[in-house]
């Protein structure tokens, strides 16, 4: 048996050093990334809480049946059509919040007149589909002179409890005996069948 | 004969200028005086200010997007009667400082939930129906105005007309309606029933 030693060449070794390079600095990527993101999560989020809602009534300068963003803005609910300029009230005079929920016609007046010209009737039940549900959220909240505001809001379902907890996180006030908005009018309706 | 008929051309000439210039002065005086009283009811009731409390449930389950909407509707709408000097808010800091202040009082006594889609579908049920009784009282709680008022929504448009149509009667019967003459006595002192003035609108 004969054993021939055989000496590294110098072209393994200079891809092995190319390798560990590179290995070392995917290590090096990855601790940095998880560095960053543990940063991220440990600060507080800065960027704007903002949701496409329908003005329905009462923000004060705002126009009615007004499609628009609703943001956060620091300590300030801020509506703005688009293209008009920013109405905004403090979040810290906001003294209720209630949610509620309506089903309203989609397609505006071109489905108006689509269901009207259906034959035999037959528009009323185009009508059954015709329908969404969306959430309503309503704002109580006082002006400069202490005067009482109302303003109500029509949201995609689901939205309004999303906005509902910012806004209470923000400092809005919540009366108690909101939360069985949904039970008691459900038995209104239940107590007219 | 020739001078009988010259004297009656001038006895019907002196009649025709008569009717003419006297039926103009007395109706100009007639428009005068209606003008006057006119603006005298006018001026008398925009002297009252008027104060919107926020709207009573009562005893009946009332969505709060209802009565947000019944407050906001009642304000705009009686702010475009102009039959108010002044349209202040519930809590509205200035109202102390106005003299004569009215305050519309607003509870609700009925209320059916409709639906839009039920509306659409059947028209003939999904009606949505509130009934108020609105009272205008001075700040001692005395009672000048005392309204019941329906506001329905049968056929067309979103629930919430409801409330717009409802606050458009009780401005309308509050326009309708007359006021007494603002005074020491009637913004101080509690009015006699005998004074109030009921309406009911169905």
């Amino acid at each position: 048996m004969h054993r021939i030693a055989v000496a590294p060449s110098r072209k393994t070794l200079s891809s092995f050093w190319k390798a560990h390079g590179a290995l070392t600095l995917l290590i090096l990527l990855i601790a940095c990334t998880a560095a960053a993101s543990a940063e991220d999560s440990s600060q507080p989020k800065t960027s704007p809480f903002s949701i496409r809602v329908t003005h329905l009534l009462g923000f004060a300068g705002a126009p009615t049946n007004a499609n628009g963003t609703l943001t956060i803005e620091a300590d300030a609910l801020q509506f703005q059509k688009s293209g008009k300029s920013v109405v905004q009230v403090r979040i810290g005079s906001i003294q209720n919040i209630s949610l509620g929920d309506q089903s309203k016609q989609v397609g505006g007046l071109p489905m108006t007149l689509g269901k009207a010209a259906v034959p035999f009737g037959g528009g009323r039940a185009v009508s059954l589909f015709a329908h969404k549900k969306y959430d309503t959220l309503t704002l109580e909240y006082l002006d400069a002179d202490s005067g009482v505001h109302g303003a109500i809001f029509q949201l995609n379902q689901g939205q309004g409890e999303t906005l509902k907890s910012e806004l209470v996180a923000k400092g809005a006030h919540v009366r108690d005996g909101n939360d069985n908005t949904k039970e008691s009018a459900a038995e209104v309706s239940s107590e007219n069948k | 004969m020739k001078t009988s008929k010259q004297i009656l051309l001038l006895m019907v000439t002196a009649a025709a200028v008569t009717i003419n210039v006297g039926h103009p002065l007395r109706l100009s005086a007639q428009d005068s005086t209606a003008k006057s009283s006119s603006e005298s009811s006018k001026s008398s009731s925009q002297q009252w200010s008027v104060q919107v409390d926020k709207v009573d449930p009562g005893e009946v389950n009332l969505e709060p997007s209802f009565q947000v909407a019944i407050y906001e509707d009642l304000f705009d709408e009686l702010s475009k009667t102009k039959r108010f000097k002044q349209v202040l808010r519930d809590g509205d800091r200035n109202a102390g400082e106005v003299s004569d202040l009215l305050i519309l009082k607003t509870t609700v006594e009925k209320y059916t939930a409709g639906s839009e889609t039920k509306r659409a579908v059947t028209t003939v049920s999904g009606a949505t129906k509130l009934t108020v009784r609105s009272q205008l009282c001075t700040r001692d709680g005395g009672i000048i105005l005392e309204l019941t008022i329906n506001g329905n929504v049968r056929f067309m448009g979103s629930n919430l007309r409801a409330t717009h149509n409802l606050a458009r009667n009780v401005a309308k019967a509050i326009k309708q309606s007359p006021l007494p003459e603002p005074s020491h006595s009637a913004s101080h002192a509690a009015i006699d029933s005998d004074q109030v003035v009921l309406v009911e609108l169905r």
